[in-house]
């Protein structure tokens, strides 16, 4: 989405009489990129709508607390990290359990069109703590900048730069002891 | 880095993950349609000149601690000063002159030898 696209998102949602037909451009923008942010962290397709609905409507509710500050885009992606590691929290979870993602699990999956190569990174990704997967999915797939990634999490360039160095260790060594 | 490197020879990039067919197409009606209509946050005028009040009485209160705290203050100074040197000086120090059966030939001794 363009910058003066969202200049005028912004525009509509400042103004009461229309907010909605802002955030229904808001949503138009922004739905797609942030289910394959939050489908690549919560794994499953059906649990990836229910975070990504749970997005929109925090979004909403909280409309008051978005005074332009930073993009839309990183307002509303800070919000969609954060309600995807919530539920998995919720499912009382640190981490999706290496139970529950597993090479025989996702290829069976109708909704995964992986190699077995694919199934096993996404097994030794299921394995990292919070802070290592996430920047681990941002940095290597989507190939995000540090300092994009910093102001969504919060958290500094250099530790986010120590996460992703220690996440990649762990998926190599994931692989290596698996070969 | 080497090891990303190896990640990615053994693994690509590619994104594995597939959605049902014509998902993206109903998605933001769907979103839509589960938003609550939002009420414009009511303003309370009335609560304003009891927020003005409660503001003006603690201001008050404020000042007025202030101002007694430190017309206080060189009162309890003086006090400081004065009555130890009194105590010291008179019946004290010939109570402990007397317990200790110094004369005065014995101070003045003592005295100058510190």
């Amino acid at each position: 989405m363009s910058e003066r696209d969202e200049q005028q998102i912004t525009q509509l949602l400042a103004d009461a009489a229309t907010q909605r037909k802002g955030f229904e451009l808001l949503v138009r923008g922004y739905s797609e990129q942030l289910y394959w942010m939050i489908r690549k962290i919560v794994v499953e397709h059906d649990d990836a709508n229910d975070v990504l609905q749970n997005t929109f409507l925090k979004a909403w509710n909280g409309l008051d607390t978005f005074h332009g500050d930073s993009k839309i885009s990183t307002w509303l992606s800070r919000i969609a990290i954060n309600e995807s590691l919530d539920f998995l929290r919720r499912k009382k979870q640190p981490t999706v359990s290496v139970e529950e993602v597993t090479v025989s699990r996702l290829t069976a999956d109708e909704y995964f069109d992986g190699t077995e190569a694919e199934a096993l990174l996404q097994e030794a990704i299921a394995t990292l703590p919070d802070v290592q997967r996430t920047v681990f999915l941002l940095r290597y797939f989507d190939e995000m900048k540090y300092s994009d990634i910093s102001q969504m999490l919060n958290t500094s360039e250099g530790a986010l730069k120590a996460s992703y160095h220690i996440a990649v260790k762990k998926i190599t060594e994931y692989f290596k002891s698996r070969d | 880095m080497n090891e990303e490197k190896y990640i990615e020879e053994r693994v690509g990039k590619r994104n594995p993950f597939l959605v049902p067919e014509g998902y993206f197409d109903q998605l933001t009606d769907q979103i839509m349609q589960t938003l609550p209509e939002r009420k414009p946050k009511a303003k309370s005028i009335w609560m304003r000149p009891v927020l003005y009040a409660a503001a003006s009485i603690c201001a008050l209160l404020i000042c007025t601690g202030t101002y007694l705290a430190l017309s206080e203050e060189p009162k309890h100074e003086a006090a400081l000063v004065t009555t130890p040197q009194q105590e010291v000086y008179d019946d004290d120090f010939d109570e402990a002159a007397d317990y200790m059966m110094l004369d005065n030939h014995d101070i003045y001794a003592l005295l100058s030898e510190n």
